[in-house]
């Protein structure tokens, strides 16, 4: 019997985590749609000056509260850190801002599942229809690749894109450091370093108006050139 | 000569300034010895200007020796603001883990 629901078919528990920063209008209904088909989410509420934590709290799901906005990046260590302590196998990055679909997340849990690879990737441009806007398809991603190929040295089809799944073991060994938008990047940098096995399926987004722009974005950080600046700043601290 | 003099005289009062400073214990042993040769250096620099003109000639410099001074702080401050992002950004660093263990120590209690 083939069991498409990842929920306690298998041993391995997986875990979601859903970075939240001002997001009250999407996040029930981003919880309801995940949470059957997991084993458990957790939500980092990255101060939020709404009323994100207390919606997310009436879930009956984890959710912690990062009491300053610290960007994203660093709510998702802060995610990844709890999930291994509540004992997760694989971890899954979601947004909060509904541009994922949760009925993708068993497609990038899979292969880690049946011991394929480390993580696993989604990527817009491997067969699903997303409605990319024109000047964010052909001119932002094609730069945000360029970056990326100088700072990861390989690069993915989709090199900006934040679903992800990783396993216990890629968690552990990769840390975040980077607290806004160029965590991105530099997972990809460490996941490529230390040589852990990579897919990349197929996922769909949906795309929001604001996201991201070149000089502006949604939270601390947010923004491409923001993005460049944390990149060569990184480089610069190691 | 005036312009010297007045220099020096501005010296001479953040010099007071420091000690006094150094008195009221406002600031560390380290950055008072830091600022106490910075300005004893200055005022050395000022004395010998003349000095100085015929050093940066000789080094081929086309300004005169105050001038070159000047590119130097530039140039020196410069530095210190690059330092200052390093030392913001591990402060930054610093705050969110701090942030990040608040996260999760409320959720284990």
């Amino acid at each position: 019997m083939e069991n498409r629901n990842i929920k306690k078919s298998e041993q391995q528990k997986v875990v979601v985590v859903i970075p939240a920063y001002n997001e009250e209008k999407n996040i029930i209904r981003i919880i309801q749609k995940v949470k059957a088909l997991v084993d458990e989410i957790v939500v980092v509420d990255d101060g939020s000056i709404d009323q994100t934590y207390f919606l997310a709290q009436s879930q009956g799901i984890k959710v912690l509260k990062h009491i300053l906005n610290r960007g994203q990046g660093a709510a998702l260590e802060t995610g990844n850190q709890y999930a291994l302590k509540i004992g997760a196998e694989i971890i899954v990055h979601f947004d909060a801002d509904g541009q994922f679909l949760a009925e993708e997340i068993k497609d990038l849990v899979e292969p880690i599942k049946n011991g394929e690879v480390d993580v696993v990737f989604g990527s817009r441009f491997l067969g699903k229809k997303s409605s990319i806007p024109w000047f964010k398809e052909k001119i932002i991603l094609p730069i945000g690749k360029l970056v990326n190929k100088f700072f990861v040295g390989k690069s993915l089809t989709d090199s900006q894109n934040g679903f992800r799944a990783l396993s216990k073991k890629a968690v552990e060994i990769i840390k975040i450091e980077n607290d806004h938008m160029a965590h991105n990047t530099e997972i990809q940098a460490k996941v490529f370093k230390n040589k852990f096995k990579v897919k990349e399926v197929p996922v769909t987004i949906i795309f929001n108006k604001f996201g991201q722009g070149i000089l502006s974005g949604k939270g601390r950080g947010a923004g491409g050139l923001n993005i460049i600046k944390d990149l060569f700043l990184a480089k610069l601290m190691d | 000569m005036f312009q010297k003099i007045i220099a020096l005289i501005i010296i001479v009062l953040f010099l007071v300034r420091l000690f006094w400073q150094k008195n009221k214990k406002q600031i560390k042993a380290n950055e008072f010895i830091f600022w106490l040769i910075f300005w004893l250096i200055v005022a050395v620099l000022i004395i010998n200007l003349k000095l100085i003109d015929a050093l940066v000639a000789n080094l081929g410099f086309s300004g005169s020796g105050i001038d070159v001074l000047l590119y130097l702080a530039i140039a020196i401050l410069f530095y210190f603001i690059f330092r200052l992002r390093l030392k913001m950004e591990k402060i930054e660093k610093d705050i969110t883990e701090i942030v990040r263990q608040v996260a999760l120590k409320e959720k284990d209690k």
